[in-house]
């Protein structure tokens, strides 16, 4: 039963898994779910597990009980549909070249990346003009299970619904805001760095170790010894490079600071710096960039066994990364081009990473973002990005 | 299909909690199929509050643990009391039988409730305080009910099955197979129909319109942008109070737009001074 709905919702991007349909019938076989309403409640708490999708299992449930139309996903991300279409296109090149009605032997001669700009393009171009674009492009796998109406399988609506019906209450779709992640916040911040942590034992001796002080104990033949053992205290050192020049990180100062206020608290030892856009022959402890230069070179002499964490768009110009001279500030004219004070950094310092606000699905129309990724491992500015950062960062190889 | 088990004890409200009806089927689907239910939603709407009102309206007792970040799994389990152990056999003056080290053993909260002589509630709050690998290890003594102290290598089976609830705070989601294995509901913030019915089981002497006036003003405060952490039930019904218990408190003031005890409902220094300006921008149109 509700296989057809088990699959729309796949469809849809709810990650349902097949032990839960079981589980749901499992629900319906023991006479838990006696009306729709019940149906809606039920199949929601077994098949949904985040509130994000609560939006999303409205609108299928919707769909799939009242025969409202899905909507297009004019959203959907133009990457995933050119990457079919390149796809599409080593099957039948002829049928794709006549959908954009383009030259078959032109886009013959294309390098796989160029075909997929080019499919990228036309779909923005279309997307504009005609709003939905293409038909045959929509029915790539995400189209929905067809216009099927109503049709509660052989489902039992039973007895006198005491509240709104499951479909109104679907209908107000009352989660449409738990669809969108909420801003980082410092207390989820907070969470993540504080894995980062690393506790060694440090300070005075004042401490009960009660294993110890057992088999101590036995070895004196019952004579109480009792072990002390130094506190743990966090030793960790980080040193936090942020880029917060010119208006491409602008966006995202109000994130950087609530990374940067609760940094400040939490780390014993945490140094600030701050360049713009990448990273030359010196960064600066002052926000203004220009009252306490620090010589890159003088990083050498820091514990190697410090986490360095920049902070950065990583989006700027090609040459100001890959040419001596780059830098976008007229006052700092270097002998060396950026990339290599980067490889530099991370030579010095094994354990790094590279958080980047912007969203990880934009980093592939970026060159910078590609070349620094591969200087350093890159993390979005998420909540996961920043837990695999810390990860990264405390792994002990 | 099966015919229909009677489900004699089924929840449905309890006299210091309301609950609404989909609440109420989700937690009665999640004891049937015995299977943890996962809460989640803003703080303040009442995730704990639930796993105490099952436990009375259902006649059971309640454990709870408080999930902490330093928890290791067999600290919910049990706890082999070595200390006590040293200490008696070294002066000798109690009546355990040293030797045995069962004797020793101490149920943690997860343990309580698989020994138990009856059925109880375990509510197992903020479990995303811990790291991934306490949840997952947890949920699996839940799955099997059974764990094993391995200091004398017995395996503790559980009795009866605890109602296992288990509450996050966390925006971020759990980890997969956690998820797998649990019902899922977040508990929305209440509608304001529902928040009055919720100040009146809280105070059931206060008047209509004072009760009005505080949930519209509460929600209008709702409204204001950029406050990190918005005043919720907890903080009505703790303003609530507040208000009461000062005797120069009318309802024509929260009408013409003040706000007293304004800290009541902002725990946050910045929120508090945001909320104050937007207050004092309110007052003046």
């Amino acid at each position: 039963m509700f296989i057809q709905f088990f699959y729309t919702l796949r469809d849809r991007g709810v990650p349902v898994t097949p032990t839960s349909y079981l589980r749901l019938q499992k629900a319906l076989s023991v006479g838990l779910v006696t009306s729709l309403e019940d149906f809606y409640t039920v199949a929601r708490a077994l098949l949904v597990k985040s509130e994000r999708y609560f939006d999303l299992y409205d609108q299928v449930f919707l769909h799939h009980f009242r025969g409202v139309e899905l909507k297009d996903p004019e959203t959907h991300e133009l990457t995933d549909i050119a990457k079919a279409l390149l796809e599409e296109w080593l099957k039948d090149p002829a049928a794709v070249a006549a959908a954009f009605g383009a030259d078959v032997k032109k886009l013959k001669k294309m390098t796989p990346e160029e075909l997929i700009r080019y499919f990228l393009d036309r779909l923005k171009e279309q997307t504009e003009a005609h709003h939905g674009g293409n038909r045959w492009i929509g029915t790539r796998g995400t189209s929905p299970v067809g216009h099927s109406g109503h049709h509660p399988e052989g489902m039992r609506v039973g007895g006198v619904s005491r509240n709104k019906s499951a479909v109104k209450v679907a209908m107000d779709r009352r989660y449409r805001d738990y669809s969108q992640e909420g801003p980082l916040t410092q207390a989820q911040l907070g969470e993540a760095l504080k894995r980062l942590r690393r506790m060694v034992p440090a300070g005075p001796k004042d401490l009960v170790n009660v294993d110890k002080t057992i088999r101590e104990t036995m070895r004196n033949a019952g004579e109480i010894e009792i072990v002390f053992d130094r506190r743990l205290t966090d030793r960790l050192k980080v040193i936090l490079m942020i880029d917060n020049g010119g208006w491409s990180m602008e966006p995202y100062v109000d994130l950087v600071q609530t990374l940067f206020s609760y940094a400040r608290s939490q780390f014993k030892d945490l140094r600030t710096y701050y360049f713009h856009n990448s990273v030359y022959d010196v960064v600066w402890q002052d926000a203004q960039r220009f009252y306490r230069p620090e010589r890159l070179d003088d990083f050498a002499l820091r514990d190697p066994e410090t986490r360095l964490i920049l902070l950065g768009d990583a989006s700027m110009s090609p040459y100001e990364l890959m040419y001596a001279g780059g830098a976008i500030d007229y006052t700092q004219r270097s002998t060396r081009p950026s990339i290599d004070r980067l490889k530099f950094l991370a030579s010095l310092f094994r354990h790094a990473v590279w958080l980047n606000p912007a969203p990880l699905r934009e980093w592939d129309r970026v060159r910078t973002i590609g070349i620094i990724r591969q200087v350093f491992p890159m993390y979005e500015l998420t909540l996961d990005g920043l837990e695999a950062a810390v990860r990264r960062l405390a792994a002990k190889t | 299909m099966k015919e229909q088990q009677p489900y004699p004890r089924t929840f449905r409200g309890a006299s210091r909690y309301v609950l609404d009806e989909e609440l109420a089927k989700i937690v009665n689907v999640s004891m049937a199929l015995e299977m943890p239910l996962l809460l989640k939603g803003e703080p303040g709407t009442g995730k704990t509050m639930l796993a105490y009102a099952i436990a009375e309206s259902l006649g059971m007792p309640l454990i709870t643990l408080n999930v902490k970040s330093s928890m290791k799994l067999v600290d919910a389990l049990y706890q082999y009391d070595t200390l006590t152990r040293l200490n008696d056999s070294r002066f000798g003056d109690s009546k355990r039988d040293v030797s045995d080290i069962e004797a020793y053993i101490r149920m943690g909260k997860i343990g309580q409730s698989f020994v138990a002589d009856e059925k109880t509630v375990l509510l197992i709050d903020e479990i995303d305080k811990a790291d991934t690998d306490f949840q997952d290890d947890m949920l699996d003594v839940l799955d099997q009910m059974s764990f094993d102290i391995i200091e004398i290598d017995k395996t503790v089976k559980a009795k009866n099955r605890p109602v296992v609830i288990i509450t996050s705070n966390a925006k971020k989601d759990l980890s997969d197979p956690f998820l797998g294995r649990c019902n899922f509901h977040h508990i929305a913030f209440p509608e304001p129909e529902m928040m009055r019915r919720i100040v009146e089981v809280h105070f059931p002497k206060l008047s209509e319109d004072v009760a009005q006036a505080c949930i519209q003003t509460f929600y209008r405060l709702r409204e204001i942008g950029g406050v990190e952490k918005k005043p919720a039930t907890r903080e009505l019904i703790n303003w609530i109070r507040a208000l009461r218990s000062d005797p120069d408190f009318r309802p024509a003031l929260l009408q013409r737009g003040e706000v007293p005890y304004l800290g009541v409902l902002y725990k946050k220094s910045s929120d508090l001074t945001l909320a104050a300006r937007a207050v004092a921008r309110l007052r003046r149109q």
